[in-house]
């Protein structure tokens, strides 16, 4: 009968491990294990893209994942994932996804991975962790959905410690925290989620990020159903983008990107 | 006669906390809007109740609940420059690093000039917290009211810019007690991994205070 509670799909608690490293120009270690997968398609030219992927379809309660991707000094690549990642209701536990990052002098990453999709119910804790190099490169996306408003999903628990920490040469140069618990989905104060439900953060650290500001503030949203705004300081550029509509936001960074990045956007994003 | 009774004196280091977080000290701290202002100007800001919410969520879920996390670390005698290259990694924009910074500038100046010894220039909660060692109160007692002070601005700006009655903006201070005394406790307790908010709402704000054409606060 329908009416049977079925066991959930993720009893078996997900490990995964996938860590790329480039050097000198080239593909130096592709080690995978478990449920996450790195891929590398042909660029043509283009610097190489990384595509990690996380085979067990999202993440629970319990799971472990961890990705990281390394560049040499003078590396150039694209960090991506295959599709958007999806954090399901925890029957218990919180799951967590470690991801390390490293740019030696001179290096050049752009860090775009897909949205982080939250279901409702969901118990997780990432931590992105990044070391650079004082005139390396980086440009950066976190981007969470929580909940898909056009499944007529609501969300109405959640236990979210999303980290990102840069260290840039020995100086913290960026510490991001979200935390997000019941209390802040249900609050509808302005300064707060106000009932949206897609938020995005884009950061450049570079020796040049902040002369990209007015740049970047030309190319957010002036009005419409997403808010941005950018901001530059300490060496580092970051837009903040919120709206109700995940796919509106999708878009609105998509145009951002290119600003930081001089590049199209990864081949995975269908946009 | 009892000294710990009803009729005990403020201690030293109360009476000087006072002195410190009053509007009256030289930080400037009227002179910021934490993104208020923005808020404000665009209506979504516009009564006692909005701006209620709006302070409650900076309080326990934004700079309110970090400051007073960093405020604690500096009392428990964690490294001022270590504690300040966070601030600033923390800080959501230019502005906000701006404020944090120029404030505790000023605490540092104003106390040195005083004759308090080893007050650093650091971020504003980091002085603070610092200076506050000596004074023999608990973190908790110092968080709470260094918050107290932070809402009260805030309501301030509020009553002078939607405009408020005053009583009514008192009113949104009152109510604000009980956030005050949970963020407090909870700050005391925290260690540094736990900084971090969901105030997504004022940190937009924040930057958008950058360009926005009038501006009667530096934030």
């Amino acid at each position: 009968m329908f009416d049977v509670v079925s066991p959930s799909p993720h009893l078996q608690r997900v490990h995964g491990r996938a860590a790329v490293a480039f050097a000198g120009g080239r593909l130096t270690d592709l080690a995978q294990a478990g449920a996450a997968k790195a891929m590398l398609p042909k660029m043509h030219g283009r610097a190489p893209e990384v595509v990690f992927l996380n085979t067990a379809g999202g993440i629970t309660g319990g799971d472990r994942l961890s990705y990281a991707l390394d560049l040499g000094a003078g590396d150039r690549a694209v960090g991506t994932t295959q599709t958007a990642e999806r954090a399901y209701r925890s029957a218990g536990g919180v799951g967590r996804v470690d991801t390390r990052l490293s740019l030696g002098a001179g290096a050049v990453l752009h860090w775009l991975p897909q949205e982080l999709i939250l279901f409702d119910g969901a118990a997780l804790s990432r931590d992105l962790h990044v070391e650079m190099a004082p005139d390396a490169t980086l440009v950066m996306l976190e981007t969470l959905i929580m909940g898909r408003a056009a499944m007529g999903e609501t969300l109405a628990k959640l236990h979210l410690r999303d980290r990102r920490v840069v260290r840039r040469g020995d100086r913290l140069a960026m510490l991001e925290a979200v935390r997000i618990n019941d209390a802040d989905l249900a609050h509808c104060s302005p300064a707060g989620l106000a009932g949206a439900r897609a938020v995005a953060s884009l950061t450049m650290i570079a020796p040049d990020a902040m002369d990209r500001r007015d740049a970047l503030r030309q190319a957010l949203p002036k009005d419409g159903g997403v808010r941005a705004a950018a901001s530059a300081w300490g060496g580092r550029l970051t837009a903040r983008f919120v709206a109700h509509d995940a796919y509106a936001l999708r878009l609105a960074v998509a145009r951002a990107i290119p600003v930081l990045t001089g590049q199209p956007l990864p081949r995975v994003w269908q946009i | 006669m009892a000294m710990d009774g009803p009729t005990a004196m403020p201690t030293e280091g109360l009476l000087s906390l006072m002195q410190w977080l009053s509007p009256g000290f030289p930080v400037s701290a009227y002179a910021y809007s934490h993104g208020l202002e923005t808020a404000m100007a665009a209506g979504e800001v516009n009564d006692a109740t909005s701006l209620a919410s709006w302070i409650d969520a900076v309080l326990h879920a934004g700079a309110g609940r970090n400051d007073a996390i960093l405020l604690c670390r500096a009392m428990a005698g964690d490294d001022a420059a270590m504690l300040s290259e966070w601030a600033e990694a923390l800080a959501g924009s230019a502005e906000r690093w701006e404020e944090t910074r120029a404030q505790g500038a000023a605490m540092a100046r104003t106390l040195t000039g005083m004759g308090v010894p080893g007050v650093p220039d650091a971020p504003y909660p980091i002085s603070l917290g610092v200076a506050a060692r000596a004074l023999d109160l608990p973190a908790e007692t110092v968080a709470g009211l260094m918050l107290h002070a932070f809402a009260a601005n805030l309501v301030s700006a509020g009553v002078r810019f939607i405009p408020l009655g005053q009583s009514a903006g008192q009113t949104v201070l009152a109510g604000l007690h009980g956030t005050v005394q949970t963020v407090a406790k909870d700050a005391a307790q925290a260690d540094l991994e736990d900084l971090g908010g969901a105030a997504f709402g004022a940190d937009l704000a924040a930057m958008a205070h950058e360009v926005q054409e009038v501006r009667l606060f530096r934030t």
